[in-house]
């Protein structure tokens, strides 16, 4: 295998992604609803309609990045 | 059993026009996906689905009851059917990959037959739809990122238009679980399948892609915490018309009714008295 390059290393980012996100499964279930609901009601899904929920899942993401996988 | 594997590629040129066929897919972006799918050291972990549907599709060869002496396999991949064909059914065995497929008339003899399977309508709807609402609540719009597919309804008109017969088409759904979105779609790509139309968007945000795993698991999750992904699989059968198929039979000549279906069950009792 040739040295490092960006997509070794992306690659190598993207496994751990289940992991990490394993971490974060309350705000991920909150942001799915959260969209899932949109599907059912009559308003139609516009950008930003769960933002809240959505930057919640991410910053428990990147903190998860953060500490590492252990 | 004979096997000859060929790239029939240089034959392309010789195939006559297709009327209105659509460029959807790149065709050279497909041959170095699966290129660079068959050189993984794992490339075997990916064959699931193929071998599957490769046992099903051997099964329907079983099903018309004759010997054919010359069988072509179009889109072999690594070949998911010929373990399971013997040579009482199939004698001599062709294998070809990537090639175009107008071949199969000119291979085709009159009453020969043609068994297909394609993928779906339905077909990883889970995958599409949480990229969708994800691309949407995420970025304001969305792009296709799953392959357009085959309704069942077209498939017919598709098989009558390329000239053959006596069609039938079934359906068959195969359900696979994984652990999340992620490892369907590095599966995919294992399979050589990723996205190759033309239509395609390079680029998927990070942030859609944590979208959208989240969303899958929500609405599509099973209680394990797996998630299911369908795969509809078409499966085609059309025979390249003879004197000695069924026709229709003229418009007006029926010689029996419907009516006489309900008085079927006492035609079977007459005859299991006689």
């Amino acid at each position: 295998m040739s040295s490092s390059n960006v997509w070794s290393r992306s690659r190598a980012r993207m496994r751990l992604f289940p992991e990490l996100l394993a971490q974060c499964s309350g705000e991920a279930a909150a942001y799915g609803k959260c969209v899932a609901s949109t599907t059912t009601g009559k308003q139609e899904l516009t950008k930003n309609m769960c933002v809240k929920e959505f930057e919640a899942l991410k910053s428990c993401f990147q903190s998860a990045a953060k500490k590492g996988v252990k | 059993m004979n096997i000859s594997v060929r790239s029939l590629q240089s034959l392309r040129g010789l195939s006559s026009g297709r009327r209105g066929a659509m460029n959807v897919f790149d065709r050279s972006t497909k041959r170095k996906q699966k290129e660079w799918a068959s050189s993984l050291l794992d490339s075997d972990k990916y064959d699931y689905l193929r071998d599957e549907v490769g046992s099903r599709v051997a099964d329907r060869v079983y099903d018309v009851s004759r010997t054919f002496p010359l069988a072509l396999d179009v889109g072999c991949g690594k070949s998911h059917m010929a373990e399971h064909l013997s040579k009482d059914i199939v004698e001599r065995l062709f294998l070809t990959d990537i090639s175009d497929s107008s071949l199969i008339h000119q291979v085709l003899k009159p009453d020969g037959v043609f068994i297909g399977a394609v993928v779906g309508g339905e077909t990883l709807y889970e995958l599409r739809c949480s990229l969708q609402l994800a691309e949407l609540e995420r970025e304001g719009g969305f792009a296709p990122h799953i392959s357009p597919y085959t309704a069942v309804t077209d498939l017919g008109n598709l098989l009558g238009q390329a000239g053959f017969n006596m069609l039938t088409v079934d359906i068959d759904e195969v359900q696979v679980n994984y652990p999340g979105m992620l490892e369907v779609m590095s599966d995919l790509q294992g399979m050589g399948e990723s996205n190759c139309a033309w239509n395609r968007k390079s680029l998927l945000h990070r942030d859609t892609i944590l979208a959208a795993a989240a969303i899958y698991k929500e609405m599509y999750g099973n209680e394990d915490g797996s998630v299911p992904a369908t795969f509809q699989i078409l499966y085609m059968i059309g025979w390249k018309p003879h004197e000695s198929q069924a026709k229709p039979v003229k418009r007006g000549s029926a010689n029996v009714s419907f009516a006489d279906l309900s008085k079927m069950s006492k035609l079977q009792k007459t005859n299991e008295k006689s």
